[in-house]
């Protein structure tokens, strides 16, 4: 058995170095692709430090004072819901200070001056509307008398504030997932015809191996270990050029303007190392899957 | 050892290469086949292996149908037979130690074993003491002697040959059937396609005789007419 792994990665590791050239392409096809997935992912997180507070069709905002008194959120929670014609009532949502204060942990993520002035006792609540109509002009009517209600410290609007980001954010994320498949695809196409290559050029040795009673198994692990380990030193490449990439963009965000909400663009670390986990998956997943296909097709020489 | 039951194989439509053959080989014969280029020889002797299969008729090894075989079976019915070809298929990378080393590795023998076996096989083909050149700094004929020691390296119940002497000088080729004679006293049954006249001749063994894919002759103790 040790001979037989031993034998295996011996074999892997002389093919490997045999051809430098189309395993060099190979390697850095499926590390630019891995980068791109990591890059998708990452960006979608960091719009979604942004979204947050948007999710589920919220289209107005009403934050409440954090001295407002109870009579005066019970108020404001009537005003609102009697207007059931235009205000989908069963998903009006009422956060109080904490779950404000959670929420806003994740939006100022980049900004910590911001959320170091801000605590459980002197953030706003908040509603979150829901409207059932299509037609902006209602809700703005609607959120100019929201406004003029005892206790309202401001309505945000998503109109103003959203939409430009979500339309950025939805449009970044399908170029970007639909490059990073492409090159995906390209690269376990890269593999699949580096392990070809590499198959070809033993072919004799593969030829007598057959003659001589090798299992077929046994003749395509050291190829498909080859085309593992490029693409697992690809996935290693675009974890480099992602951690990279991510300092130089946290840095960079952390000069902006605090409130600018540009600042709430970055991941968190554990984020990070999740995201470079995938790709390190997928990369060899790529790798082993491109090489079964090149080792299953090509035995018969 | 080797049986054919009326096996007949076509390679496309057209080519007959085999036509319903059947023959019996017995443990420890040596057989030729014989006839011109084209008459199938090599065709049977890649029936036997499972190169190709059959599309009639059924080809028995050892007591197994070949052609129920499933493939992941084939591997381990390959190596109860030995396969020698004309242009002997040593591997130029290797030295001759590591060529008939390789037989026993892909089939995952430990280190200890291929290390006591190949002397012995090196020492048997006459090749003691080169066991560290690379093929191209040998003769045909040692060449050869490398390629039957190692089909012969895990002792096959059955050794292939396929125009062994085809590339050889007579006087190499004789001192190859002399090899191949010798691995046959060991119990080793051998099956030989060949069109030397020669080799038949003087080796007075068993004749199956082809022409165009049809047996026209098996004669004990034949010659080659």
């Amino acid at each position: 058995m040790i001979a037989r792994i031993a034998y295996a990665f011996r074999e892997m590791w002389a093919s490997f170095r045999r051809n430098l050239t189309l395993t060099a392409a190979a390697i850095l096809t499926s590390a630019i692709a891995l980068l791109l997935v990591g890059t998708t992912l990452l960006i979608q997180r960091a719009f979604e430090n942004l979204l947050v507070q948007w999710k589920g069709d919220v289209a107005m905002i009403v934050f409440v004072r954090s001295d407002a008194t109870p009579e005066q959120i019970a108020l404001i929670d009537e005003s609102i819901r009697s207007a059931p014609t235009i205000i989908n009532v069963d998903k009006l949502q009422y956060l109080d200070k904490t779950q404000t204060y959670e929420e806003a942990k994740r939006i100022f993520v980049g900004d910590p001056v911001t959320l170091s002035l801000l605590t459980p006792e002197n953030i706003p609540s908040e509603f979150k509307v829901v409207p059932i109509t299509q037609d902006p002009a209602l809700v703005r009517s609607l959120s100019e008398q929201y406004r003029s209600l005892p206790g309202v410290e401001d309505v945000a609007l998503a109109e103003d504030e959203f939409e430009v980001i979500s339309t950025l954010s939805k449009f970044v994320r399908t170029v970007t997932l639909v490059m990073s498949l492409v090159l995906l695809v390209v690269a376990v196409g890269l593999i699949w015809n580096t392990i070809r290559t590499a198959m070809f050029a033993r072919r004799r040795e593969i030829e007598v191996m057959k003659l001589v009673g090798a299992t077929n198994w046994f003749i395509r692990v050291p190829f498909m270990l080859e085309g593992l380990l490029q693409g697992l030193i690809g996935a290693v490449v675009s974890c480099g050029g992602l951690w990279a990439l991510n300092s130089a963009w946290t840095n960079g965000v952390a000069g902006f303007k605090p409130g600018t909400g540009i600042s709430s663009l970055v991941v968190p670390s554990g984020y990070l190392s999740a995201v470079m986990f995938v790709i390190l998956i997928i990369g060899a997943l790529a790798g082993a899957i491109g090489s079964a296909i090149a080792a299953s097709r090509f035995l018969d020489v | 050892m080797i049986r054919l039951e009326n096996v007949t194989k076509r390679y496309g439509s057209e080519t007959v290469a085999v036509r319903d053959a059947s023959f019996d080989v017995a443990k420890g014969d040596f057989v030729f086949l014989v006839g011109p280029s084209g008459s199938g020889k090599s065709t049977i002797l890649r029936l036997v292996n499972r190169q190709e299969r059959p599309e009639r008729g059924d080809v028995w090894v050892a007591g197994q149908n070949v052609n129920d075989l499933p493939d992941s079976r084939v591997p381990f019915l390959r190596r109860n037979m030995g396969n020698v070809f004309q242009d002997y298929k040593l591997l130029s990378g290797k030295t001759v130690f590591e060529n008939i080393a390789f037989a026993l590795e892909v089939i995952g023998k430990p280190r200890h074993v291929i290390a006591r076996q190949v002397p012995i096989v090196l020492d048997l083909v006459g090749l003691a003491g080169k066991e560290d050149r690379f093929p191209n700094q040998l003769s045909g004929g040692e060449q050869q002697r490398v390629s039957i020691a190692r089909a012969f390296v895990n002792r096959p119940l059955i050794l292939l040959a396929d125009e062994p002497t085809g590339n050889l000088d007579p006087a190499t080729g004789e001192g190859i059937m002399s090899l191949l004679d010798e691995i046959n006293q060991t119990g080793t049954t051998v099956v030989m396609a060949t069109h030397d006249h020669r080799v038949v001749n003087a080796m007075r063994r068993r004749v199956i005789q082809l022409d165009r894919g049809v047996i026209v002759r098996d004669q004990e103790r034949g010659v080659y007419e």
